[in-house]
């Protein structure tokens, strides 16, 4: 058992880990077209990963309407949603469920109209909650608060064309912090998470990191 | 000044509603000034001849459609005007209505034909890995267009092998595509210029690339938009939502300068009532 749980899985991670690795680094036709293999073969495993995340999603709203707890009319909406959309995706405007896409129908218009307004209200909220927020909590505490206090103000003016309106210094300022502390600071958390991405993905192929394996006794 | 900290936040969200809807409403027009990101971008597409083929991904959803649609409606708008030759992709489920609704309008503006001025292929799940893949065989990764006809029927996309037979590439995304799938698996590894626009809280991540060279534009959010807007000399709804996103944020900064000064002064009268 110890080799279908710990062996293989350490030889498969191996396998393709350095194959993943030969494929990227080298032109030649072969491990070219090894490459196109195992990219069709994670976009087919990518695909099952929505049928997983379904019946998560799914399975999480069941439970929240069998046991009934609060908030467990959302969990029906949710629920009563997706099978209405999925019965006009199978419907498929009479072409059903094997044809390509209709260019119209009643999924679109549900999608148009329904769908995509709802979720870019929800976004737009945002706008108020923000305003509330940075009235009641962002105080400048401490000289670090102060600081990215004082930059968010003068990044935020100088996006916006009324910032160029009240001074150049604005937008000025504003190219300043992007261009040069911003991109200071992201370029050195993009070379340490790079890296470690880096270190982990070797201690895996190799067989170091085994916490993906699960459990923990051998 | 305790009162102040302690303001019903009704009145907060009104006084943002009233800015947002208040220029919108009465019209106000403030001027724009492209920044050097954003004329990158805009000079990407002028370096290109007239039949050149550009790949343009599709990467967000509908709740950042109010930032995104106006960017994609301007890139677009430039691509066609110039004659260029568009073929749409969406690495993001949510993404092909979406694309859908601002081709065809393009395609009625400019009278676009199906299969020879542009060609949608649609969604492909797999992220990074539909990279790689169009970048091998673009007729592997996408066999059949959104609406099922075969890529090798389409005037336009017959002949494409490779992200290397574009002329530029071009992501519009709302998450991290630009920078975790597309410069790694796509231009680092084909060397495609690559252009990309992206929401507002996203831009500042992705100045490493544009110092880099491996972006070679990059529109910002609604004001990206409105900037590329202002140079295509075309105003739209990003232009026309800049002067609501400037108030927005004029009061935001208002909301956080008085409330530090309500937040200092309470703190005072507090230590001086200890004292």
């Amino acid at each position: 058992m110890i080799f279908l749980s710990r062996t293989l899985p350490l030889v498969i991670a191996f396998a393709f880990g350095m194959l993943g690795v030969i494929g990227y680094y080298v032109p030649h036709g072969d491990a070219q077209s090894l490459e196109r293999e195992m990219a069709l073969w994670v976009r087919i495993v990518f695909a099952f990963s929505y049928l997983l995340g379904l019946y998560s999603l799914l399975n999480l709203h069941w439970q929240r309407i069998r046991q009934r707890v609060a908030g467990w009319a959302y969990s029906l909406i949710a629920i009563l949603s997706f099978a209405v959309m999925m019965v006009f995706v199978v419907y498929n405007d009479g072409l059903g469920p094997f044809a390509a896409q209709a260019e119209a129908g009643g999924y679109k218009w549900l999608f148009d109209n329904i769908h995509v307004p709802c979720t870019s209200t929800m976004f737009s909220i945002l706008a108020f909650f923000i305003a509330s927020a940075a009235y009641r909590t962002f105080r400048a505490r401490t000289p670090e608060a102060a600081v990215l206090l004082i930059a968010a103000v003068i990044v935020m003016l100088g996006r916006v064309p009324i910032g160029r309106e009240l001074s150049d210094l604005f937008p000025m300022a504003t190219d300043w912090l992007l261009n040069v502390p911003n991109l200071a600071a992201k370029r050195g958390i993009l070379l340490g998470v790079s890296l470690g991405a880096i270190a982990t993905s070797l201690r895996i192929i190799f067989g170091i990191e085994r916490s993906y394996l699960g459990g923990g006794a051998e | 000044m305790h009162k102040l900290l302690a303001i019903d936040r009704r009145i907060i969200f009104a006084l943002v509603f009233i800015s947002v809807a208040g220029p919108l409403l009465a019209g106000i027009s403030l001027p724009i000034t492209p920044t050097d990101e954003v004329k990158a971008a805009y000079d990407q597409f002028e370096k290109l001849d007239a039949g050149d083929i550009v790949l343009v991904s599709f990467s967000y959803g509908a709740s950042t459609q109010p930032e995104m649609l106006p960017m994609s409606r301007a890139i677009l708008h430039h691509a066609f005007r110039r004659d260029l030759k568009v073929v749409a992709i969406c690495l993001w489920p949510e993404a092909p209505g979406l694309a859908q609704q601002v081709l065809e309008e393009m395609a009625a503006e400019f009278d676009l034909e199906y299969g020879v001025d542009y060609a949608f292929m649609g969604y492909k799940p797999g992220n990074f890995s539909v990279i790689l893949n169009m970048g091998q065989d673009f007729h592997s990764a996408f066999p059949q267009d959104q609406w099922g006809a075969a890529t090798g029927d389409l005037d336009l996309t017959r002949s494409l092998r490779s992200l290397r037979d574009f002329a530029l590439v071009l992501d519009l995304a709302a998450g991290d595509s630009i920078e975790f799938w597309w410069i790694p698996y796509g231009q680092e590894k084909y060397g495609f210029t690559f252009v990309a626009g992206c929401t507002a809280v996203m831009a500042p991540d992705l100045y490493p690339f544009l110092d880099s060279g491996q972006l070679g534009g990059l529109l910002g959010g609604l004001a990206g938009a409105a900037e590329y807007e202002t140079l295509i000399d075309r105003r739209g709804s990003a232009s026309t939502g800049m002067s609501a996103q400037s108030m927005a944020h004029l009061v935001i900064t208002l909301f956080v300068i008085i409330g530090n000064i309500a937040y200092f002064a309470a703190r005072r009268t507090s230590s001086e009532q200890r004292s």
